[in-house]
C-alpha cells in the first residue's frame, strides 16, 4: 500500500520538507511583522 | 434580523440539510454509513479535516481574541504542521493496512480488549459532553445577541444536523462539510472586505497594521519570557515554545486518537489520499487562522473610526439596567459615550468644523486621544466589575461577542443571513462528523464487541442510525443542561478534552514505537498517569502549580511511555512480535 504513487514529488519525505519549511517560513514573516509593527 | 436575512438563513440552512439527504441517500451498510465506502478524494478530507475542527466558537471567538488579546493566538497552531507529519509517518499506514472502523480496534490487535475498552469510553465520555457544549457556546453568543430563545436556538444549532448526519452517515457528512466550508470562506472573506471598504478613504491594509501594531495586537510571535527577566511563564498558553511542543502533543492527540478526526482520513480511497489531505491541513492551517485573526484586527481598526459600543454583549447590559447598579450605569454609559465622541471628533483633525479647534498641535492631539482611550477603558473595566457580581450573576468575557456586533450593527441585509448561516454551518460541520464518530465507537468498539449475537447488515445498519440520533439527542441535552448551570459546565469540560488526550495518545505512540511493551503496563501506566494529570489540573486550579492547560498532553502522553517501560521491564512480560507500522 505503501507503494502508491506520491502526487507531485518523487517521495514523501520532499512533502514533509515542504510542509515543515513552509511553517519555518510563515514563523518568519510573522516573526518580522511583529518586529515592524511594534 | 430583517426578512432578507432569514431568507438566506433559512435557504442556506435546508440547502444543507436537502443536499446531505441527497448525497448520503445511497448508504446501507457500515462501510458507507462510517467510512463512505473508504472512497474519498484528498480535497473532500482536506475540507472534512478541517470543518470537522473549526467548530463555530472559532469564527467568533478568533476575530474577538485578536481585537482583545492581539493575533498571538495563531502560535496555538505551529505544532499542528509537524505533527500531520507525524501522522502520515506512523498512523496513517497503520489505521489503513488494518482496514479498522475506529482507532480503538488498532489497540485490541496490538495490546487488548480492556485497553481498546478504556480508550473508547474515555473517548466517549469526553467528546460527547465536549460536542454538548460546542452546541452550548455559539447558541448562547446567537440567543443573547439576537434575543432568541435559547432552547430553540440549541435545537437548531445542534438538532437539524441529526437528520442528514442520522440519514446518510459519513457520506453526507463529507460533502455537506465540502459546501459548508466553500460557504464559511465566502461569507468570511466578504465580511473581511467590507470592512475595510467601511473605513475612511485612504486607509488600507497597511494603515490597519499599523494601528493594529500601535495597539498591541500584531503580538503574533511572543517568547513567553518575562521582559523584566522573570523567566518562562509555564502558565502562559499561547507562545513560541508552547504553540510548538504543547500544540504539537495537542494536535497529534486529537487528529491521531480522536475518532472525529480518524474518521475522516479512514474514508479516504487509499494511503495517499489521506496523506495529502492531512499534509494540505498542515500547510493551510497555519495561515488560514492568521487571516481568521488579521480579521479581529481589521474589526479593531474599524472601531477606531467608528462608535465602539462600551460592551459589545447587549444583553449583559441589559442585565444591569436591571439590578441596583441601574443608575450607576446610566453616568457611566453617558459619560463613556461622551468620551468616545470627543475621540472620534478628535479622528477628523484640527480646525474642521466638528474637530476640536483648540488643539492645533499633532502631540497634543495624540496625548488627548490617549487620555481618553484610559477613561474608556476605565469605564469598561467598571461594566466587567459590576458584571462579575455574584449578586448581578453576568458574564464579563465580552470577546465572543466582538465580531457577530458588528455583523449585526454594519453589514448590509442578507449578509448577516449569510454570516449567522456561517456560524451555524461552522457547528454543524464539526457536530456532524462527532456523532457519525460517536455513533461508530459505540457500535463497533462495544455493541458488536460484546454482543453475543450475530447482527445482520440491515440490523448494523439500523442500530448506527439509532445510536447516531441517540448520541445527537445526548449532545443537545448536555447543550441545555450547560446553559442552565452556567459557566461551570461550560469550564469544566473545556477542560476535560486536555485531561484525557495526552493519556490516549501516551496508549497509541506505545503501540506504534514501543513494540516491547505489553497490554498490562499500558493499562496500569494509563491509569496512573490519568489519576496524576488529574491531580496536576486540580493542583494548577488552585495556583499551588503554574502550568497551562496545553502542557497536561505532554504530561499526559510522557507519561504513559515512560511509565509503561518502567513496568514492562519490572513486570517481565513476554514481548509482541507487532512491529510499528
Amino acid at each position: 500500500m505503501d507503494e502508491e504513487k506520491v502526487p507531485l514529488f518523487k517521495s514523501w519525505k520532499t512533502w514533509y520538507r515542504l510542509v515543515i519549511g513552509f511553517l519555518v517560513i510563515c514563523i518568519a514573516i510573522f516573526y518580522l511583522l511583529t518586529k515592524h509593527f511594534s | 434580523m430583517s426578512r432578507p436575512d432569514w431568507i438566506v438563513l433559512a435557504l442556506t440552512l435546508l440547502g444543507i440539510i436537502a443536499y446531505g439527504l441527497y448525497k448520503g441517500r445511497t448508504t446501507r451498510d457500515l462501510d458507507g454509513y462510517f467510512l463512505s465506502n473508504r472512497a474519498v478524494p484528498w480535497y473532500m478530507v482536506l475540507l472534512g479535516i478541517m470543518g470537522t475542527q473549526a467548530s463555530a466558537v472559532t469564527f467568533l471567538s478568533a476575530p474577538g481574541q485578536a481585537y482583545t488579546d492581539g493575533m498571538r493566538f495563531v502560535q496555538y497552531y505551529f505544532g499542528l504542521p509537524l505533527a500531520m507529519v507525524v501522522l502520515c509517518i506512523s498512523f496513517v499506514p497503520v489505521f489503513h493496512r488494518l482496514k479498522v472502523y475506529t482507532a480503538y480496534e488498532y489497540l485490541e490487535q496490538r495490546f487488548d480488549l480492556k485497553t481498546r475498552t478504556l480508550t473508547s469510553f474515555l473517548f466517549l465520555l469526553q467528546r460527547g459532553l465536549s460536542t454538548g457544549i460546542s452546541i452550548s457556546a455559539p447558541s448562547i453568543i446567537l440567543s443573547s445577541l439576537l434575543g432568541w430563545d435559547i432552547v430553540w436556538t440549541n435545537i437548531f444549532m445542534g438538532g437539524l444536523l441529526i437528520i442528514y448526519t442520522v440519514s446518510g452517515g459519513a457520506k453526507a457528512v463529507a460533502y455537506t462539510q465540502q459546501l459548508q466550508m466553500v460557504i464559511i470562506f465566502s461569507g468570511m472573506t466578504i465580511a473581511a472586505y467590507l470592512v475595510v471598504h467601511r473605513l475612511p478613504a485612504g486607509v488600507g491594509l497597511t494603515e490597519i497594521l499599523h494601528m493594529g501594531g500601535k495597539a498591541g495586537k500584531l503580538n503574533i510571535i511572543t517568547t513567553g519570557f518575562s521582559r523584566k527577566g522573570g523567566g518562562f511563564d509555564w502558565n502562559d498558553r499561547y507562545n513560541l515554545l508552547s504553540g510548538i511542543i504543547g500544540g504539537f502533543f495537542l494536535a497529534l492527540s486529537y487528529f491521531g486518537t480522536d475518532q472525529s478526526q480518524v474518521g475522516r482520513y479512514l474514508t479516504a480511497r487509499s494511503v495517499s489520499e489521506s496523506r495529502l489531505g492531512l499534509l494540505l491541513n498542515g500547510l493551510v492551517k497555519v495561515p488560514m487562522q492568521f487571516l481568521i485573526l488579521l480579521l479581529g484586527v481589521m474589526v479593531f481598526a474599524f472601531y477606531q473610526y467608528n462608535h465602539e459600543p462600551v460592551f459589545f454583549n447587549k444583553s449583559q447590559i441589559d442585565l444591569l439596567a436591571h439590578s441596583k447598579y441601574k443608575d450607576s450605569l446610566s453616568f457611566v454609559t453617558t459619560r463613556y459615550d461622551a468620551a468616545e465622541n470627543q475621540r472620534l471628533s478628535t479622528l477628523r483633525g484640527p480646525g474642521t468644523t466638528d474637530g476640536p479647534a483648540d488643539l492645533v498641535d499633532p502631540s497634543l492631539l495624540e496625548s488627548r486621544k490617549e487620555a481618553l482611550e484610559k477613561e474608556k477603558a476605565g469605564y469598561k473595566a467598571t461594566i466587567r466589575r459590576w458584571l462579575d457580581d455574584p449578586a448581578v450573576g453576568g458574564d464579563s468575557n465580552d470577546t465572543n461577542y466582538i465580531f457577530l456586533r458588528f455583523v449585526t450593527d454594519y453589514l448590509p441585509k442578507g449578509l448577516v443571513g449569510l454570516l449567522i448561516a456561517v456560524i451555524f454551518l461552522a457547528a454543524w460541520g464539526s457536530i456532524a462528523a462527532t456523532l457519525n464518530s460517536l455513533a461508530s465507537c459505540t457500535i463497533i468498539d462495544f455493541h458488536r464487541r460484546f454482543s453475543s449475537k450475530q447482527l445482520t447488515t440491515n440490523r448494523e445498519y439500523r442500530l448506527s442510525q439509532m445510536y447516531t440520533f441517540f448520541w445527537g439527542i445526548f449532545c443537545v441535552a448536555v447543550a441545555q443542561l450547560a446553559y442552565n448551570l452556567g459557566n461551570s459546565l461550560i469550564e469544566a469540560v473545556n477542560v476535560l478534552g486536555s485531561l484525557f488526550y495526552g493519556v490516549i495518545l501516551g496508549i497509541f505512540l506505545v503501540a506504534f514505537y514501543r513494540p516491547k511493551v505489553t497490554g498490562w503496563p499500558v493499562f496500569i501506566s494509563a491509569v496512573i498517569v490519568e489519576i496524576g494529570v488529574i491531580v496536576l489540573n486540580i493542583l494548577s486550579r488552585k495556583g499551588i502549580v503554574s502550568l497551562s492547560f496545553l502542557w497536561f498532553n505532554l504530561v499526559g502522553a510522557a507519561g504513559v511511555m515512560l511509565l509503561s517501560e518502567v513496568l514492562q521491564a519490572v513486570m517481565k512480560k513476554k514481548p509482541v512480535d507487532e512491529k510499528p507500522g
